[in-house]
């Protein structure tokens, strides 16, 4: 049944506000359903409790219409059409791929896997239906399939190009059978497949009731109206942060894990007077024999600032609209941010962080710190191994950092990404052969401030494994987290096997091999986020609290804050504090080892 | 049983009092002002009110229900004592760090992580582990946790947390901790994790045992002066309070769980709906109660409401079992504006109390969904009786300046997708608790209630396709009657990991003979015969790997409810998964506790419809503008029929029928809508 309403009501190309906003709510309302599916009946630990997975919905020329709140990319769907042209497409089909390169960055590592669903109206294909999610193995050089020590694409497991899975609704079992059989954990990956396949079903036939309901030609037009408000609205947000003008940043990535580094990522932005954002990252370095090179789309820096500059608005649905933001973005091919095929890109999410982080940069540098400041890309560790009684076992475990404080409230202190979770101790203590022993905040990591940067975590465990193998990937260790507006950078983090004894060893922050044995003890340090404005600027209240609380340490308020405490430390010594402060240093719009004017 | 039974449930505004004489079977409903410095004494004053209407003394009383949003505000607004959480050595962060996630809806760089009910340097450490399976890793420090206990004394704090990490498979540590605290701190209140919730991931054990901690001596305190109030009026009555369950329970028993009765008020209103559902002979209903910030969207199925341990309290995971419902930011008071990219929104900001929709006439200037109603002409123009009149013009003027001129709508045309937009978003919380939990909505009844309920029924029917629609009685005070309808209830749940498909049948048997064990004492302790004993057995499965399960009744057998579990996998996810083992979680009985049945008069039969009707007045429809009878529903007798577009009036609550739609007054008194 199609809607009925009067002429007079029609605003736009067709589709009238009401509908509008219904549509909106209609679209946002499926993809939860279909997030919530796949957490249900997921199987890898990966996506079951870390969460890593999302699903959204596409028009019909593959623009994303809705998505998660945080999409390193957005262009999920075209990388199909080369192959399988969508007036070849019949209902019932499913699309499968997890090939970084021939997606041209839809997705960025081998794990992901995405499924793509064509939906139909009664007048022809109306849109998508897509998920993704990460696997916990699909094969390749190591359990896990991430690991510091690959050098080529080929080592991190079964490539997928963009193929046919399903023809009138049945899934071509022969496909998934190769594939299943090169992957360590098959039970999982098998069951991975049917919350996906359900998953992506549930979104076809959501998006084809919303098709009945409103009609083909009304929901097409929803779907260019609400791409349209949101390009509208982040260019006018940015078009106000940034006045004309070119603008330079840079960003680097610590090592690629294969004994290069640091890796640097350059950014220039030239803001025109007519208006226009023109992106050039071309002078980024070349890309890394170690697995770090992120297959960066050149849709999603769009859509990355689209999420900044859109921020918590429950009004503006960030979308493809965002896509469009940079009128330009020019990448350079053998960059570490377009690497050439076969390069190994399983540990890429140090660089999307990084990468990130220098968006935020350029922001900051354009609009003299109105921006956040930037964070500690999130920490994994894979430890893999024997149990006691014979079983292999796989844990890929996620650790929180901290945040970048922001020009109106702190970082976040402890916190991996948006919609991922932690394994919480008792499921890792049920699950693995390893035992929780310690998991706190890191004190002192977040960068001081005005507004503090969010400090990172300890996570310590004791391996209760015969033996097992750890990797790990920390990164902005020698290029901490700066800090903006006066604010200081993050302190970084570190893992250490045995911390305290005789065999104390810290190891390489990207590095895989790490050989453990049975009563080892491991501890990941992970680091902060930068701060945001002068700590001096910072409530004495607030330095107590986060004293008492933990997260600065005495030493720190004293030097860093200029608030000195009392001898039993639970109050301000007033005088004291106020002579500290009135020497106050000097502060430039960055710090990183120091205050800078410019970090390029 | 003779005696009087009396309902209160204490709302923000009001205090909605029942009281049902079985004797001669009349019910008494009313209202009386909410005193939220002190919510005991409009509880006091509700129980004078009643008493006196009824020409009763208290003596004639034989039980008292209440439900309640002390526990609830003390959460929402943060306005808990100071408290403590004690903890294994090395988690003094678990409230801190939680899940470290950011909600899946929420910005990166806006989001701010809610401040925990206490702060880190409140919580200590304890040292002492036990591992997964029970056994001891490492012993408690006594001497240590005396200390630690000194300390809190000395901090002035009264009422302590207690979670050890693996308490579920063996809670002597925190046993020993309580023991060690109350030597050396004689006036701590203590909540144990392995008493209020023993199962399975420390941050979420940790969020329900703290916050049953923070509230447990304001609630501790309350519940003494409701049985003061309920003394001075004579009455010695026991006195239950309804739990989030949807069940009650003692005050012994709610001293000592008081986090449970965060859901108190919603979970009536379910049971109420539930109860003059039954009593017009459907089972199968989707209720939504609607107020003026937010809507509560339920599920009941042959009238029982489903129960789950996913809820959510503000910001706070609460996994104990409680009433399965939706809450969204969609009420009478839900703000419309225009969004900075041109669109029309309505909430989920809402006028709340004040300044109220502008037609209130109290300092509103932007239109809320009850000045789009009002000025449709959908409302009689006066509330409550006609005792404050609404300000039509200025919600005109409102919706005209704020809404309709800037989109190039007439005032109707913005006002109507004001409601098409509330309606819409009310429809998606509708689907969640229906459609995606495997439910076809037309197979059900709605029941509509709460001050606004009844105003969307019939629009909310329409676009879910629901068949048949049921305004209970007394829409604006259906909390206050579930109360009359409750059953005393309360759940003992336990870890009992079962995994690779291998099942431990004695374990599993001796499991649920301790459950059942506590759950007959807890009857005991309630004062429950063994005829108005019911027990069930619940379990708790997923496939190998997954990581959430499905609840399920315990079938007597293990094939039965392995049968059922594939069952319900596939009815609510589209597929079941034979070859793959299933494991079990949780084991969880129920135990309810029967309290004497309701049986309301029922209505007596009038004079025909046309006699109840109190005025005209012109209604404005999508198919345009149309005069439609006011009915006043007190008028209405059994069997009488109205045709919509109708208006049916009546204290709490104002009914809108559509043109098309036909309502029969049922016996019981609830209002039969059907399409025609």
């Amino acid at each position: 049944m199609a809607q009925q309403r009067s002429a007079s009501l029609m605003t736009g190309p067709g589709v009238d506000p009401v509908t509008l906003e219904i549509i909106r709510g209609g679209l946002r309302a499926v993809q939860s359903e279909m997030e919530v599916l796949i957490e249900r009946t997921a199987m890898s630990p990966f996506i079951r409790e870390k969460k890593d997975y999302a699903s959204g919905l596409y028009a019909a020329d593959g623009r994303m219409i809705a998505g998660k709140a945080l999409p390193f990319a957005s262009d999920l769907v075209t990388p199909i059409f080369e192959e399988y042209p969508p007036r070849s497409m019949k209902r019932g089909d499913i699309y499968w791929y997890n090939d970084c390169y021939l997606s041209k960055g839809g997705v960025t590592h081998t794990p992901d896997q995405v499924l793509i669903q064509p939906v139909f109206a009664d007048d022809g294909l109306i849109g998508f239906s897509q998920t993704w999610a990460h696997f916990a193995d699909i094969g390749g050089m190591r359990p896990g399939s991430l690991s510091a020590d690959c050098t080529e694409i080929f080592q991190e497991g079964t490539m997928v190009p963009p193929v046919r899975l399903a023809r009138d609704g049945v899934v071509n079992e022969d496909l998934l059978k190769i594939f299943v059989r090169n992957c360590r954990f098959p039970a999982l990956v098998r069951g991975d497949f049917r919350a996906m396949l359900a998953a992506v079903a549930l979104g076809e036939k959501r998006l084809e009731e919303l098709a009945n309901r409103f009609g083909g030609a009304t929901l097409r037009a929803a779907f260019d109206e609400l791409l349209g408000r949101t390009e509208a609205a982040v260019r006018s947000r940015l078009q106000a942060l940034v006045p004309p003008g070119t603008y330079t940043f840079a960003e680097s990535v610590d090592t690629d894990g294969q004994g290069s580094g640091p890796v640097t990522i350059r950014y220039k932005l030239e803001a025109t007077e007519d208006g226009r954002f023109l992106l050039d990252q071309t002078a980024s370095d070349d890309q890394t024999r170690g697995p770090i090179n992120l297959v960066l789309n050149p849709k999603a820096p769009g859509v990355l600032v689209g999420v900044y500059l859109l921020g918590g608005s429950t009004e503006v649905s960030l979308n493809a609209g965002a896509e469009s933001l940079f009128d330009e973005v020019k990448l350079r091919e053998g960059s570490v941010l377009s690497p050439r095929f076969p390069a190994a890109l399983g540990h890429r999410g140090v660089t999307m962080l990084r990468n990130l982080s220098g968006y935020l940069g350029l922001i900051n540098t354009a609009s003299g710190g109105k921006a956040a400041a930037s964070h500690s890309p999130y920490v994994i560790w894979l430890i893999r191994g024997t149990s006691t009684s014979g079983e292999r076992f796989l844990m890929s475990d996620g650790v929180a950092c901290g945040y970048g404080a922001r020009p109106f409230a702190d970082g976040h202190d402890a916190v991996y990404l948006v919609a991922q979770e932690n394994y919480p101790a008792e499921f890792v203590d049920i699950s693995y052969p390893m035992r929780v022993r310690t998991y706190a905040i890191n004190p002192d990591t977040g960068g001081p401030g005005r507004w503090r940067g969010g400090c990172g975590v300890i996570r310590e465990l004791e391996v209760l494994a015969r033996e097992a193998l750890l990797s790990v990937r920390l990164d902005a260790i020698d290029h901490p987290p700066w800090g903006t507006a006066g604010g200081q950078a993050a302190r970084a983090g570190r893992c250490i096997v045995n911390p305290g004894t005789p065999d104390e060893r810290v190891l390489k922050p990207l590095s895989d091999g790490n050989v453990l044995k049975r009563g080892d003890i491991i501890r990941l340090e992970t680091g902060g986020g930068g701060g945001w404005g002068h700590p001096f600027d910072r409530e004495a209240e607030r330095v107590l609290a986060d004293v008492r609380g933990g997260f600065v340490s005495r030493e720190s308020a004293e030097r860093d804050y200029g608030v000195i405490l009392s001898a039993e430390g639970r109050s301000i010594d007033q005088a004291a504090t106020d002579k500290r402060r009135a020497d106050r240093p000097a502060a430039k719009l960055f710090h990183r080892h120091g205050y800078v004017e410019s970090l390029a | 049983m003779s005696e009087a039974i009396i309902g209160v449930d204490t709302g923000g505004t009001f205090t909605d009092v029942t009281l049902y004489d079985p004797a001669s079977g009349r019910l008494i409903v009313g209202k009386t002002p909410s005193t939220p410095h002190d919510p005991s004494e409009g509880f006091g004053n509700g129980l004078g009110t009643l008493l006196t209407q009824a020409g009763l003394k208290g003596d004639a009383v034989g039980r008292v229900l209440h439900g309640t949003t002390v526990a609830t505000n003390l959460i929402l607004e943060r306005k808990g004592p100071k408290a403590a959480l004690l903890v294994s050595s090395g988690f003094r962060y678990v409230l801190e760090i939680g899940r470290h996630d950011i909600p899946r809806r929420a910005n990166l760089f806006t989001w701010q992580k809610p401040p925990r009910p206490v702060p880190p340097e409140h919580v200590w450490e304890v040292t002492g582990r036990v591992a997964p399976d029970g056994s001891e890793v490492e012993p408690i420090d006594e001497a240590a946790i005396r200390r630690t206990a000194r300390e809190i004394a000395a901090e002035g704090i009264l009422t302590v947390g207690i979670v050890m990490l693996h308490s579920y498979a063996n809670a002597a540590h925190e046993k020993r901790v309580a023991e060690i605290l109350r030597e050396e701190h004689p006036a701590v209140l203590l909540s144990l994790s392995s008493e209020v919730l023993p199962v399975l991931r420390e941050y979420e054990r940790s969020v329900v045992t703290l916050l049953n901690a923070y509230v447990m001596p304001t609630v501790s305190t309350y519940v003494e002066k409701l049985e003061q109030r309920a003394g001075q009026q004579g009455i010695s009555a026991p006195l239950l309070l309804m739990k989030s369950s949807g069940g009650v329970a003692s005050t012994r028993a709610i001293r000592r769980t008081p986090v449970e009765t965060a859901l108190s008020g919603p979970a009536a209103g379910i049971v109420g709906a539930a109860f003059v559902a039954e009593a017009a002979g459907f089972g199968d209903l989707i209720t939504i109660d609607i107020g003026g910030t937010s809507a509560d969207i339920a599920l009941i199925r042959a009238g029982q409401p489903g129960i789950t341990t996913n809820g959510r309290i503000a910001d706070w995971r609460v996994t104990l079992p409680m009433v399965d419902l939706t809450t969204i930011g969609a009420g009478g008071g839900s703000l419309a504006r225009i969004s900075e990219t041109g669109g029309l929104v309505v909430g989920p900001q809402s006028a709340g109390a004040v300044p109220g929709p502008v037609c209130y006439g109290r300092g509103g200037t932007q239109p809320t969904v009850t000045d789009a109603h009002l000025v449709l002409g959908h409302l009689p123009f006066g509330l409550l009786d006609g005792s404050f009149t609404l300000d039509i013009a200025a919600a005109r003027r409102a919706i005209d300046d704020k809404i309709a001129r800037p989109l190039g709508l007439s005032v109707d045309e913005a006002a109507r997708g004001i409601l098409e937009i509330v309606d819409n978003t009310m429809l998606g919380a509708i689907r969640v608790v229906s459609v995606e939990r495997g439910h076809d909505p037309r197979d059900f009844v709605l029941v509509p209630f709460g001050g606004a309920g009844p105003l969307h029924g019939g629009a909310l029917s329409r676009l879910i396709g629901c068949p048949v629609q049921l305004v209970p009685p007394a829409p604006g005070v259906l909390s206050a009657l579930g109360l009359l309808a409750s059953s005393l209830r309360a759940e003992f749940s336990r870890s009992c990991v079962q995994r690779k498909g291998r099942f431990d049948l004695d374990q599993i048997d001796a499991a649920f003979a301790d459950l059942e064990r506590d759950a007959r004492a807890w009857l005991a302790a309630e004062g429950v015969a063994d005829t108005a004993r019911r027990i069930s057995r619940h379990a708790s499965l997923r496939y190998e790997d997954q990581g959430s399960e499905l609840t399920l009744r315990w079938a007597d057998t293990l094939d039965a409810t392995l049968a059922a579990f594939h069952a319900e996998h596939e009815r609510l996810y589209s597929f079941r998964l034979e070859d793959v083992p299933v494991e079990m979680v949780t084991l969880r009985v129920d135990a309810v506790g029967l309290l004497p049945a309701l049986s309301l008069r029922e209505i007596p039969k009038m004079g025909p419809a046309d006699t109840a009707i109190v005025a005209r007045q012109m209604i404005s429809l999508a198919g345009g503008i149309i005069e439609a009878p006011v009915y006043d529903r007190t008028r209405l007798g059994a069997g009488a029929t109205i045709k919509g577009p109708a208006i049916v009036k009546q204290l709490d609550a104002t009914t809108l029928l559509l043109p098309d739609q036909t309502a029969e007054m049922h016996p019981s008194g609830s209002l039969i809508v059907r399409e025609e």
